[in-house]
């Protein structure tokens, strides 16, 4: 088969992705009210919106809860990940021992230590504040450090030549050519952060988005479940449209990717 | 550059000095041992751990639902990175999805399986795939786009077939970061299998160590995520030292 | 025709009459297999608004011969006088230096690139925005002031890098392989604008390449270099009349010369 025959499709690659998508969301709905699934495994999507919505009262309210805890993380992972980032990255004697150890423990599935927090804090707001906060740590520092140590020598160099003092390349060229992996830390360890909330709210909790998951998913409530898991891909949506914002007004020297 | 031999005795080092003030920290009193053991009792519990048969028997059930969940994902998830990155119509319809998902949490999905699949073994199976699959798609993408067009048109004018084309070319040229992406993908496995265990299930490390958390069993708990964690770190590094053997030719 | 001058390679130099003398300069490195002498006891003076080659196979330590003539390398042994006083750190007031491409910094214009020099020296904004338009304007870069280096080709970045050099205006000018990454039409276009600007300001200026084509064309002397150890194998003044065009390359002066120069490296691997 020649490669030109794909030059020309049928229908336009878009054309056809929409269509797939209509066809999933129809199927979706047709499949359970046809009967051809049990509904205890799948809730016709507009079955999962009146249910939402009927019930919207809980769900703000978790969704409030869920919201503050991932606010007050995020300040943690956030601050205390760019600093350990920044410490890793360009002290010599940490990068080359401690940063190792640091991008391997990455490797560790960080659930596992939910429950010491547990035992330790209780299941009140402040183990998921911890182990969000936990959870977005570790890619926040590790994109600060890997922004700080690759920075073009070439850059410096000039500086230096120029004349420029140590703080002016601190300032002028280190933290500037960092922003990138600054920002994509800022993204990744945000989306992370989110995901350690809801996961512990799902573990073990009292309140918030993840909870109402779980208590409607021992309860059978299918139609709830999928409304709380659509409500949480909202909430890191926003959170994730608010950092690539922030990317475009910060980055404006970059090729734009399209 | 520090030697390798001297950086891993520094970081040794680092480790030991940690471990040292944990062990002070709780015999000075400072920490409660009912609620922080100390790092000595912790240790002789995982040698209890690996001689319990109750404890081998959870570690194997885990082992093989990570394991085969990865036996399935790896060739699937790259064939399908393989066939979106290289068709360029087929690409450019359905890429957009995966780069989509990929930056969905996917944890919040749990219910939804265990609502599908039970609360057995293939419901652990198909998280850990769920989990890792859109990493792995991703990255072979990632991978077909790193692969030179100098050498499919050089393997062209000699003649090679779209089969020769893609085991030929394709594949070697992109395994360097294919590897790369199955050492990604087998991090989200594994995290997705254990939390799976340790959301709801009757088997498998993650469940015994939510089970000791529950019960306040903490030298087990503390020995329990030892265990694990150095058994995630091993097969990462394991995998990054094929990584880097693989990456050789590319250097 | 060409006349060597080879007592000036070797002999020890006195530093009065010269913008920048290098005396007796060596930096060795320690490897596993040894000590690596990259600079070997190299000597030479430039004097003021010179234009010097300085050419060599690669490896034979021109590159870090100029970091140290700006500053940025401490030798291992000699030392290096710029205006009659030792180098110990950079001293941008009298030497400045013109990098390759992508020393441009990426999340600055091609405006704020030219003032950097200025505004790390505390120059008014006003004053250094002046300044840098004037300056990108004599490289034919007008209007394209508040570009973004990923906006502009090769040949333009390299126009900014020259702009740059320009308007830190120290007395001396390190040229660190400006036109290594351009085309081959790039080059040479570039090499007569950056002879035009030099006629107009006469700076003393030291030019690394591997071009042996450019070294000749562009230079008053030409210094041929061997590596390892890195030494200086013979200094070649090039009496070819100024200005020079395109016409000038085609002279059996300029070839004699070239060929000269390529036999000296030849001969020494």
């Amino acid at each position: 088969m020649g490669r030109d025959s794909c030059e020309a499709p049928f229908i336009s690659p878009a054309t056809l992705r929409w269509l797939f998508l209509a066809v999933i969301v129809v199927v979706w709905e047709l499949v359970p009210r046809l009967g051809l699934v049990p509904s205890v495994m799948l809730a016709p999507a507009s079955e999962a919106m009146i249910a939402g919505f009927q019930d919207f009262g809980t769900f703000a309210r978790a969704l409030g809860i869920t919201f503050g805890q991932l606010a007050s993380a995020l300040i943690f992972a956030y601050g205390i990940g760019a600093l350990a980032g920044l410490l890793l990255g360009s002290v010599y004697f940490l990068r080359e021992t401690l940063l190792p150890i640091v991008s391997s423990i990455y490797a560790v599935p960080l659930v596992i230590v939910y429950p010491l927090l547990t035992a330790w804090v209780g299941i009140g707001p402040e183990s998921k504040v911890i182990f969000g906060a936990l959870y977005g740590f570790f890619p926040m520092a590790l994109s600060v450090a890997a922004g700080v140590q690759t920075v073009d020598r070439q850059y410096i160099l000039a500086a230096r030549s120029m004349g420029a003092r140590t703080s002016q390349i601190l300032f002028q060229i280190m933290l500037p050519a960092s922003v990138p992996s600054i920002l994509s830390g800022l993204r990744i360890g945000g989306a992370m952060t989110a995901i350690g909330v809801v996961v512990a709210e799902m573990m073990a909790a009292t309140g918030g988005i993840g909870f109402l998951i779980t208590q409607n998913r021992t309860m059978f409530n299918t139609a709830e479940v999928y409304f709380g898991i659509f409500l949480v891909l909202i909430l890191t949506g926003l959170l994730d449209m608010f950092i690539r914002l922030m990317e475009r007004c910060f980055t404006n020297w970059y090729p734009k990717e399209t | 550059m520090l030697s390798s031999s001297y950086r891993v005795l520094v970081q040794a080092g680092i480790v030991l000095i940690l471990l040292g003030l944990w062990e002070a920290a709780v015999f000075s009193g400072l920490a409660d041992t009912r609620t922080l053991p100390p790092p000595s009792e912790i240790a002789i519990h995982i040698v209890a751990l690996l001689g319990d048969q109750d404890v081998l028997y959870n570690l194997w059930i885990t082992s093989a639902q990570v394991g085969l969940a990865f036996l399935i994902v790896a060739p699937v998830g790259v064939a399908i990175g393989l066939l979106l990155g290289e068709h360029e119509y087929i690409g450019r319809a359905f890429r957009p999805f995966f780069y989509f998902l990929a930056g969905v949490p996917k944890s919040v999905f749990l219910p939804v399986f265990i609502l599908t699949f039970g609360i057995g073994f293939t419901q652990k199976v198909a998280f850990g795939i769920f989990q890792a699959i859109f990493v792995l798609v991703i990255s072979a993408i990632a991978a077909v786009g790193s692969v030179s067009p100098t050498l499919i048109k050089v393997a062209r004018s000699y003649g090679a077939n779209r089969w020769q084309l893609y085991s030929q070319i394709f594949l070697p040229a992109m395994m360097p970061v294919v590897i790369e992406g199955m050492r990604l993908g087998m991090i989200f496995n594994i995290t997705g299998v254990v939390f799976a265990e340790m959301y709801v299930a009757r088997a498998g490390i993650g469940h015994m160590i939510a089970t000791w958390g529950m019960s306040f069993q903490m030298p087990q708990l503390f020995a329990g995520i030892f265990l694990t964690a150095f058994l995630s770190i091993a097969v990462n590094e394991v995998l990054r030292w094929y990584e880097r053997r693989v990456d050789k030719w590319r250097k | 025709m060409a006349e060597v001058t080879d007592s000036m390679a070797h002999a020890p130099i006195s530093s009065e009459k010269f913008d920048l003398s290098v005396e007796q300069v060596s930096l060795h490195f320690e490897t596993p297999n040894g000590v690596l002498k990259a600079v070997d006891e190299v000597s030479f003076g430039v004097e003021t608004g010179r234009f010097v080659g300085l050419v060599g196979p690669s490896g034979c330590g021109k590159s870090s011969l100029l970091l140290m003539m700006a500053g940025l390398q401490k030798a291992t042994f000699g030392d290096i006088i710029v205006e009659g006083e030792p180098l110990t750190g950079p001293r941008p007031q009298d030497v400045g230096v013109i990098f390759q491409e992508s020393s441009l910094l990426p999340w600055k214009t091609a405006s704020e690139n030219v003032e950097f020099p200025l505004a790390l020296r505390g120059v008014d904004k006003a004053e250094r925005k002046q300044l840098a338009t004037d300056m990108l304007k004599l490289v034919g870069l007008s209007g394209f002031e508040d570009r973004h280096p990923f906006e502009l080709s090769g040949g333009m970045k390299q126009r900014v890098s020259i702009a740059r050099g320009f308007c830190q205006d120290p007395r001396i000018l390190l040229m660190d392989e400006p036109f290594a990454a351009l085309d081959e039409q790039t080059r040479m276009t570039l090499g007569d604008e950056l002879l035009r600007i030099w006629e107009g300001h006469r700076k003393t200026v030291v030019f690394v390449t591997h071009s042996l084509t450019e070294a000749v064309y562009l230079c008053d002397d030409v210094i041929v270099m061997s590596a390892q150890p890195g030494r200086i194998l013979e200094r070649i003044e090039i009496d070819l009349p100024r200005p020079r065009t395109y016409e000038t390359m085609a002279t059996a002066d300029f070839g004699r010369l070239r060929d000269r120069i390529w036999r000296l490296i030849r001969g020494s691997e």
